[in-house]
């Protein structure tokens, strides 16, 4: 018993210690600048100029339209490539297929940074600089994508895919219209760890883009952040920042159960 | 018209061993073939490639006299069913008879009346919105057999239908797809590890080893005439009973002397003399069907031999309408059936007598019968 309600205390204690922050940025938000000092938990002088301020400032609404269009189409050319890509390496019988599956995941060990002046250098000889293109091409083929439809087709019987070549179905028809449809799960979990990862990429736009109405949210709001366009004015960064998670707080309460095991499954947590 | 023709089909998968050697079979039209053989000896690797599921490494696949190795398998009008039915697990029974159907671009009325056919011959109709996860072994099985149905193909394959299904299911499909078979008038080739569903099956058997042809023939014939020793131990249940020696003769007098000494037949006068005159010095192997070793004496003018030592039983399995009685002899396990109201018992001295013009001989070297 005593047991019992020591861990629910640590439980409880862990999770407010993440909580508070959170809450803590909502509160300031909503204060004003003056109050920002001694804010506790509840907003200080309660307003919404810092938000209006935002908006007027900064163009969220364009950004926010940008980053949902790049990460939905993003991450859809992820699934599309991913089952493809997987499919070939988990089903088909070709030379040099296991060669290829471990370089796949040999990229998966790379950190971003290393590709990052390879990848600018190829966005500025195609001429994608400024475009939509820098900000999804190169993220439109993703390792785990391909790690994970691999496994999940492996873990589907070889016969129905031979049922399916019998009834006259081609390759595609057979991922897309046979398979796909019976592993969900992996194409949620993809869906979730892609989008999120797009959605709060910022580092990557920020190198490609310079033309404003082109920007996506995490980078118009971190230019906005560092950049002085805030004034110095704590509560109007903020605002800019509590706008940037809302879309992902919303999905996750959606998704919640998926989340979770979509971070279970691919052993990754931050 | 359906005639599938393989002729000196092999398949050696990438980088491994030949698993078909060599194998030519006629089907003819509307025959029931069934393959038959051991786990593992390349009967699923033959119906793969006859479906064109499976590249064919040399030889020539007709089917109507037309070479189709290199054709597809939506073009080749063959229809498979699968040893774990592979249903769509996302479609209804419908949509999963249906969709080769529409791949085909048939009209939607026509595919309609093709499915509810189907299902009426199957008993299926009342099941055609479900999915099959909420269906029996025995249910699925049947879409997965109307899955073929509704293409109204040349030719049907079965890769071991029935293994999944309990005892008393396994016996009653056998009996269905036996009428089918009448019913579709089709050509049909089945595979089974299982001898009793191809004996009862099959119009003409393929006894398969390793990648080869042991025999092929029709049931009675693989069961009283087999090729070799594989044939005479595979089919039948109980299994043939076998026992190594070697053929003596002395003067006119033609024996065979068990490998312990133990059993001293003289096939003087028996069907066999003939043949084993020549195998005289030889080590041979005799094989004897557990019916004709009984434990009444014959009265019949055949030639018989009944072993001076009396059998002692080691175990009796009455099943009321025979009894299977087991021995052993020299170290190999043999069994003799014998009538259902049998009193023989365990612990007892039995004499035994032996239809020897119905025993197998098989040449030890080669495990060919010899005739
Ligand atoms: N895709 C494959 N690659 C390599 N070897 C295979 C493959 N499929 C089957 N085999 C081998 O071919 C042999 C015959 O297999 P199979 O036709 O499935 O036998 P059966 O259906 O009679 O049990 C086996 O030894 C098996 O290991
Ligand atoms: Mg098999």
């Amino acid at each position: 018993m005593a047991q019992t309600i020591l861990k629910y205390a640590l439980l409880v204690l862990a999770a407010l210690s993440f909580v508070y922050p959170f809450i803590w940025m909502l509160s300031a938000s909503l204060s004003s600048e003056s109050g920002l000092g001694s804010l506790v938990l509840l907003p200080e002088g309660f307003t919404w100029t810092n938000y209006v301020t935002v908006f007027t400032k900064i163009p969220l609404g364009r950004a926010f339209l940008n980053s949902a269009f790049v990460a939905i189409i993003t991450t859809s050319l992820v699934l599309i490539s991913g089952a493809m890509v997987g499919y070939a390496l988990a089903r088909l019988d070709f030379v040099g297929r296991n060669a290829i599956f471990y370089l796949i995941i040999f990229t998966m060990t790379l950190p971003f940074q290393i590709t990052l002046i390879p990848n600018y250098i190829t966005m500025v000889r195609l001429g994608w600089v400024d475009t939509y293109f820098a900000l999804i091409v190169p993220f439109a083929l993703s390792s785990l994508s391909v790690l994970l439809f691999r496994q999940a087709f492996q873990g589907l019987p070889q016969s129905l895919i031979d049922a399916a070549r019998m009834d006259g179905a081609g390759e595609l028809r057979i991922i897309f219209q046979i398979l796909v449809p019976n592993i969900l799960p992996t194409v949620l979990t993809i869906t979730i760890l892609t989008f999120m990862g797009l959605w709060n990429e910022a580092l990557w736009p920020l190198i490609v883009i310079r033309d404003e109405p082109t920007m996506t949210m995490p980078q118009l709001v971190t230019l906005f952040s560092v950049g002085g366009r805030a004034d110095a004015q704590l509560g109007v960064k903020i605002a800019a920042a509590v706008m940037l998670a809302v879309p992902i707080v919303i999905l996750y309460l959606f998704f919640q159960k998926h989340f979770i095991r979509s971070m279970a499954t691919s052993g990754m947590k931050d | 018209m359906a005639e599938v023709l393989l002729k000196h089909i092999s398949k050696a998968y990438a980088g491994g061993p030949t698993v078909i050697r060599d194998i030519s079979i006629d089907v003819k039209d509307r025959e029931f073939v069934v393959l038959v053989g051991p786990s593992g000896c390349g009967k699923s690797t033959l119906l793969r490639m006859i479906a064109g599921l499976e590249d064919i490494t040399n030889g020539d696949l007709l089917l109507d006299g037309q070479r189709i190795n290199d054709r597809a398998p939506k073009d080749r009008d063959i229809a498979m069913v699968f040893q774990n039915y592979a249903l769509y697990p996302h479609m209804t029974v419908y949509e999963n008879m249906a969709f080769g159907l529409k791949l085909r671009n048939m009209p939607k009325d026509e595919i309609r009346q093709r499915v509810t056919r189907a299902a009426q011959i199957l008993e299926i109709e009342s099941l055609l919105d479900r999915k099959p996860k909420d269906m029996s072994g025995g249910q699925r099985q049947r879409v997965a057999i109307g899955r073929a149905i509704v293409r109204n193909p040349k030719v049907f394959l079965f890769d071991e239908p029935l293994s999944n299904l309990d005892a008393k299911l396994r016996g009653q499909t056998r009996i269905e797809l036996q009428k089918l078979h009448r019913d579709l008038q089709a050509t049909m080739i089945y595979v089974t590890h299982d001898q009793v569903e191809a004996m009862t099956l099959g119009d003409r058997i393929v006894v398969l080893r390793n990648g080869d042809v042991m025999q092929h023939d029709t049931p009675l014939a693989l069961y009283n005439q087999p090729a070799n020793r594989f044939v005479a131990g595979f089919i039948g249940s109980p299994p043939m009973n076998f026992l190594p020696g070697r053929i003596v003769a002395d003067g006119t007098a033609l024996r065979f002397e068990s490998a312990g000494g133990a059993v001293s037949i003289r096939l003087n006068g028996s069907v066999h003399q003939q043949a084993l005159a020549a195998y005289a010095g030889r080590a041979v192997e005799l094989g004897i069907r557990a019916e004709h070793l009984t434990d009444q004496p014959m009265n019949r003018q055949r030639s018989y031999f009944s072993p001076e030592q009396l059998i002692v039983f080691d175990a009796v399995e009455r099943m009321g309408s025979e009894t299977l009685a087991y021995f052993i002899l020299e170290g190999q396990r043999f069994v003799a059936r014998l009538s259902g109201d049998s009193t023989v018992d365990t612990s007892v001295g039995v004499s035994t007598f032996w239809d020897i013009d119905k025993a197998h001989f098989f040449d030890a070297d080669t495990e060919q019968t010899i005739r």
